[in-house]
């Protein structure tokens, strides 16, 4: 059965979940779907409130632009930072080939 | 009374006199965890050993009498949100199981100078999404005054230890209502200072322009000592606000005569219970017995707050959780034939049901053609949010209104309807949109269930909502009420 173009469809579900490298099922698509269909359904609220004049707000910070001195400082020992690696080779994280 | 029952201030004087020992208060603590830890499931990790260690070292300050501070030897609980140097720290997460943070969060060591005693990591909802307590990766969290319910969320863990005798205050973390809410539901007092009060270098993040830590009490007075130990700038988090940091205590006690107090209609929101309705109204007859001036205002974008925060909050959340890819900490799933493989297969077994809805709801508002519709748009709608706030504080110093329209609510009552979910923090969402600050203090109980008031006053001024909330409680008996589980108070 076609999907309504209004609603989110399963192909962008595949297609959110691939960008966020996020492992998918099948079922798991239907299921988040009509999940995320529900919720946008709501979002669609934000349209009630008029922003035509409105800027926008990414952060509430008073602080602009911290400024610290350049200079040298302690940093994690190597051995420390590579303590939690599930796998690791030498000084590096090892992972899986990134080219075929 | 027991030495669990007890309020920092009242062990604090008991330590300074040599009455008690932190070690003999710390295994005190540790049996009640024992007795009754089953029952809440509110630690995901005790840290005994680490405890004893630090008792020793308080009682060893307080027998000098060398830099005693009101925090020293006292047990307190850390959300496991919040990184403790070589103790695990998952934030609720199986994607973080094993994970043994190098540093610990900048509010740990502040509480560590203090002299505090650390008892443990608490349950939470996954990194902090959610507002039952049942979206931890591990298992959820019961509510001390009825098991079958939840604790609220996503501090659950933190707010049933307090209120379970499992600590004598915690620590929490507040993106949406996730240290109020659940203070309401289990009858303490939970404060979300403003965004840039305290640092939040070594929190685990979940939405970074809202997370804010705050402290979770038996009552308000205990609540400004923890706030003023974790306030002030730190050079560690860019975010956080260089502006001087009040002595809370100094006016917390100076009453709310000749205060005006609004009361925003929009608050009383449809499907609010009436118990609760009515325990808010109570609430505020009493603060004008007590001589501040009501009087009804208006936030009128209060609506699409929570719309605004549903993208917002995603938004931010899924770039924040790009980082566990199980690479260089947590869990990693193998067998994938390519590195993409393997990051998918890692946060397909690592991340929990509503933690991959909020990640995929946010690549979604952030992907290329609905940017502007959603994503810019809530920013927008941010802006509207920040001069409601600012237009009403200009009529009013603070602002009173429900925390949660409900009371505690039944395990699984809402889990196959995110939205139903997402509808408790209608009435918390706007403070941390705002960038306001706003308490819980317990005013009712109703069918044995603990109803909050909230009080929510302008950005960095805390000491306005402490005195309005104290001067509730001085004339109020709730925050003495004691949930069955950790005993009536003899």
């Amino acid at each position: 059965m076609p999907e309504p173009e209004s609603e989110l469809s399963s192909r962008q579900v595949e297609h959110v979940a691939r960008l966020a490298r996020l492992g998918i099922t099948p079922d798991e698509v239907l299921h988040y779907r009509d999940q995320l269909r529900n919720i946008l359904h709501h979002i669609e609220a934000l349209n009630r409130a008029d922003t035509s004049k409105v800027p926008a707000t990414a952060h509430p910070l008073e602080e602009r632009n911290v400024m610290r001195e350049d200079r040298r400082e302690p940093c994690l020992p190597a051995e420390t930072a590579l303590a939690n690696a599930p796998s690791r080779d030498d000084s590096y994280f090892k992972v899986k080939a990134i080219q075929e | 009374m027991k030495l669990y029952q007890r309020t920092i201030r009242d062990l604090h004087q008991m330590l300074v006199d040599r009455e008690i020992s932190s070690v003999e208060l710390t295994d005190a603590v540790f049996n009640q965890i024992d007795a009754v830890g089953d029952k809440t499931k509110a630690y995901l990790l005790v840290t005994r050993d680490l405890a004893l260690r630090q008792a020793k070292a308080a009682d060893e300050r307080l027998r000098a009498k060398r830099d005693v501070r009101p925090l020293t030897g006292i047990p307190i609980a850390l959300k496991d949100v919040l990184c403790v140097k070589d103790v695990a720290s998952t934030a609720g997460s199986k994607i973080l199981r094993g994970f043994i943070p190098p540093y610990s969060a900048t509010v740990v060591e502040r509480l560590e100078r203090e002299g505090a005693v650390f008892l443990g990591k608490t349950n939470c909802d996954e990194f902090a999404m959610g507002s039952s307590n049942e979206n931890s990766g591990y298992r959820p969290v019961h509510n001390p005054w009825a098991l079958d319910r939840v604790p609220g969320g996503s501090s659950g863990g933190s707010a049933a230890s307090v209120a379970s005798g499992e600590a004598i205050a915690a620590l929490g973390s507040d993106t949406g209502g996730s240290i109020r809410q659940p203070a309401a539901l289990t009858g303490i007092v939970g404060m979300k200072p403003t965004y840039g009060r305290v640092s939040r270098y070594g929190l685990i993040a979940f939405a970074s322009s809202l997370d804010q830590i705050g402290p979770m009490t038996r009552d308000v007075a205990d609540g400004a000592l923890l706030l003023q130990a974790i306030a002030g700038h730190d050079p560690r988090d860019s975010t956080s606000s260089s502006r001087p940091v009040p002595d809370y205590l100094a006016t917390l006690t100076d009453g709310v005569k000749g205060m005006r107090l609004g009361v925003p209609k929009e608050y009383f929101v449809a499907g609010m219970e009436p118990a609760v309705e009515h325990s808010i109204r109570d609430a505020i007859r009493l603060l004008e017995q007590q001589g501040a001036s009501i009087e009804e205002v208006s936030l009128p974008h209060s609506d699409v707050a929570l719309p605004a925060y549903y993208i917002i909050a995603p938004a931010e959340a899924s770039s924040n959780l790009a980082r566990y890819d199980g690479t260089r900490y947590g869990f990693q799933a193998g067998g994938g034939r390519n590195i993409i493989e393997e990051y998918m297969k890692t946060r397909q077994e690592g991340f929990g049901a509503e933690v991959k809805r909020r990640i995929m709801l946010g690549t979604y508002a952030l992907s290329s053609g609905y940017y502007d519709a959603y994503y810019l748009q809530a920013q927008k709608v941010r802006t509207l949010i920040i001069e409601d706030f600012r237009a009403a504080f200009t009529k009013v110093d603070a602002l009173l209104g429900a925390t949660s329209p409900t009371a505690a609510f039944e395990l699984g009552a809402k889990t196959q309807d995110p939205v139903a979910m997402y509808l408790n923090d209608i009435i918390t969402i706007p403070a941390n949109l705002g960038n306001v600050c706003g308490i819980s203090v317990p005013c009712g109980i109703v069918d044995g269930l603990p109803i909050g008031l909230q009080v929510i006053a302008p950005g960095f001024a805390e000491e306005i909502a402490l005195r309005v909330a104290y001067a509730f409680e001085a004339a109020t008996e709730f925050h003495r009420a004691r949930s069955p589980l950790m005993g009536a108070a003899a």
